[in-house]
C-alpha cells in the first residue's frame, strides 16, 4: 500500500517559486530577443506632411524612420540623395558605422552590399556616379536626427554615404553637407547593431528599404 | 595575405571606441568646446588636460586655467574677429586650440598651424608683451602653408641685402627678439632674420598690428620693407581681393 506524501508548506512554497521563475525565464528570453519590442513603428500614411515631396521613408530593423529632406539647404546634395533612394540603391545597404547614441552611418554601395559586405574595405566605397560637392556654407543646426552626407578627411568628396546622428553635434556644422532631419523614428535608430569596441560593425544590420514618400 | 587580413581585422575590431567629436574632427584629444558662436564661424576650443600630438608625439601642450582662458580669449577673439568668414574659409582656418606653454620637441612656441585640420593651436601664456601680434603671425603661417605656391622664398630672399642669410631654420637661431627694431633696416624684428617664411609673418603681423600712418612712415624710410610689404599686399589679394589690412 501507498502511502501518500503531502507536500510540506515549504516545498510547496519552492514549487510555485520554480514555476515563476521558469515562465519569467521563459518570457524574459523572447522579450529580450525582440530588440524592437517596445518601439513604435511609424506609418507614413497616416502622418500629413507640410512637404510630402520631400519625404522620405528608411525601413530599418525595428521600423520606419522617417526623414524630411531640404534641398532649399543643399540642393546637390539632396538631388544625389534622392536620385540613390529613387534607384533603391540603398536596399540591403549596411548600417556599417554605428556608435551608440551618437552616430549610424551607412550608404557605402560598394563593399555594405548584403551578402557582398567587404569589412576590410567598408567604408570606402563608392557609387560610381562620382562625387558631389559639399554644401556647407548654409547655416544648419546639426541637432540629435540631423542627416548629413559623409565625406572623406576632403571636401567636395561626397558621394552615396549618410550619417545620421543620435546626440546635437554643433561642431558638426560647416564640416559635413546637411540633407535633412528625422522627424519620426528616431527611437528606431538607437536600435540598430552597434559594438561597444569598435565603430564598425561585424555582422551588421542593414537597410531593409529606403523610399521617397511620392 | 589572409592571415595579414584576419590581423588587420582583428586590430580593427579590437581598437577601443573613441567617439570624442572634437577628436575626430581634428584629430587633437582632450579638448572641449569653450566658444562655438562667433560671427566668423571660428570654433574657439581649449585643453581640459594636457595633450601630445605627432608621429613622435613632440607636440606638447598644457590645460589651461580657466581665468587665464577667460583673460587670453578676449584679447584672440579680438583680434581674431577680424577676419571674416569668407577669408578664414579661403585660408582654411577653422579652429583655435587653447592651451598653455606649447612646446615642439622641447622647444617653446607661440602656435602651431595646421593648415589640413584647419586648426591653429594657441599659447595662451606665451610672451604677453607680443601676444596679440603673434596671433596674427601664426595667422599668416596657415596662409603661407595653405597657398605654398604664391609665396615664394626665392623671390623673398631677393629684397634682401645679398650679403644677407636666414638661419637654415626657425629654430637653428638664437636670435629670437620679438620686439621691434627702432631703426628696420629692411626687418621689423631679430626673429625676422631667422628664415624667410618667419620674415613673411613678422611683416604680415605689423602690417595687422601697427597703424596704418606708421606702416606708411616705415614704406617710405626702409626700402627693403617697402618692397616686402607690398609683396605681402599684394599676395594676399591674390588670396582675397576684399582684405583690408
Amino acid at each position: 500500500m501507498i502511502k501518500k506524501i503531502k507536500a510540506s508548506s515549504s516545498e510547496k512554497f519552492i514549487f510555485v517559486f520554480l514555476i515563476i521563475l521558469s515562465v519569467a525565464t521563459f518570457s524574459t528570453y523572447f522579450v529580450v530577443k525582440n530588440k524592437c519590442l517596445f518601439i513604435k513603428n511609424f506609418n507614413p500614411k497616416d502622418i500629413t506632411f507640410r512637404e510630402p515631396n520631400n519625404i522620405a521613408i528608411l525601413n530599418a530593423p525595428c521600423g520606419n524612420v522617417i526623414i524630411e529632406l531640404y534641398p532649399n539647404v543643399s540642393p546637390n546634395a539632396v538631388q544625389r540623395f534622392v536620385t540613390l533612394i529613387r534607384s533603391n540603391a540603398y536596399e540591403n545597404i549596411a548600417f556599417h558605422r554605428v556608435i551608440e547614441n551618437k552616430l549610424i552611418q551607412a550608404g557605402d554601395l560598394e563593399f555594405g552590399k548584403k551578402g557582398k559586405l567587404d569589412y576590410g574595405k567598408i567604408g570606402t566605397g563608392k557609387s560610381g556616379l562620382g562625387t558631389i560637392k559639399s554644401e556647407i556654407d548654409s547655416s544648419f543646426n546639426y541637432t540629435k536626427g540631423s542627416v548629413g552626407l559623409a565625406r572623406t578627411f576632403k571636401n567636395d568628396t561626397e558621394d552615396s554615404q549618410f550619417f545620421i546622428i543620435l546626440q546635437d553635434e554643433p561642431l558638426f556644422e560647416g564640416e559635413y553637407t546637411p540633407v535633412g532631419k528625422v522627424l519620426y523614428g528616431i527611437e528606431v535608430l538607437k536600435k540598430i547593431k552597434y559594438q561597444r569596441n569598435s565603430e564598425y560593425i561585424l555582422r551588421p544590420d542593414f537597410i531593409n528599404s529606403f523610399k521617397m514618400l511620392n | 595575405m589572409n592571415i595579414i587580413r584576419a590581423i588587420l581585422l582583428l586590430f580593427f575590431f579590437i581598437t577601443p571606441l573613441k567617439a570624442n567629436t572634437i577628436y575626430n574632427l581634428i584629430k587633437i584629444p582632450n579638448l572641449e568646446i569653450y566658444e562655438i558662436n562667433t560671427e566668423n564661424k571660428l570654433k574657439y576650443l581649449y585643453a581640459v588636460r594636457p595633450f601630445r600630438l605627432g608621429t613622435q608625439k613632440n607636440i606638447v601642450c598644457s590645460n589651461a586655467n580657466k581665468k587665464d582662458l577667460k583673460e587670453k580669449y578676449k584679447i584672440i577673439y579680438k583680434n581674431l574677429n577680424r577676419y571674416s568668414y569668407d577669408y578664414l574659409k579661403k585660408i582654411n582656418l577653422k579652429y583655435i586650440v587653447l592651451c598653455e606653454n606649447l612646446s615642439i620637441s622641447e622647444l617653446y612656441t607661440a602656435g602651431i598651424p595646421d593648415n589640413i585640420m584647419k586648426t591653429l593651436i594657441l599659447d595662451i601664456q606665451f610672451n604677453e608683451d607680443y601676444f596679440e601680434r603673434v596671433i596674427h603671425h601664426e595667422v599668416f603661417h596657415i596662409i603661407y602653408l595653405q597657398y605654398k605656391e604664391i609665396f615664394n622664398d626665392e623671390e623673398w630672399i631677393k629684397f634682401n641685402n645679398p650679403k644677407f642669410k636666414y638661419a637654415k631654420c626657425s629654430t637653428c637661431t638664437k636670435n629670437i627678439g620679438l620686439e621691434k627694431y627702432k631703426e628696420t633696416k629692411g626687418f621689423f624684428t631679430e626673429y625676422s632674420k631667422s628664415t624667410a617664411s618667419e620674415d613673411m609673418a613678422e611683416v604680415y603681423s605689423h602690417m595687422i598690428f601697427l597703424k596704418k600712418e606708421e606702416i606708411n612712415q616705415i614704406r617710405k624710410s626702409d626700402p627693403i620693407l617697402n618692397n616686402k610689404i607690398l609683396y605681402i599686399e599684394n599676395k594676399i589679394k591674390q588670396i582675397d581681393n576684399t582684405f583690408t589690412f
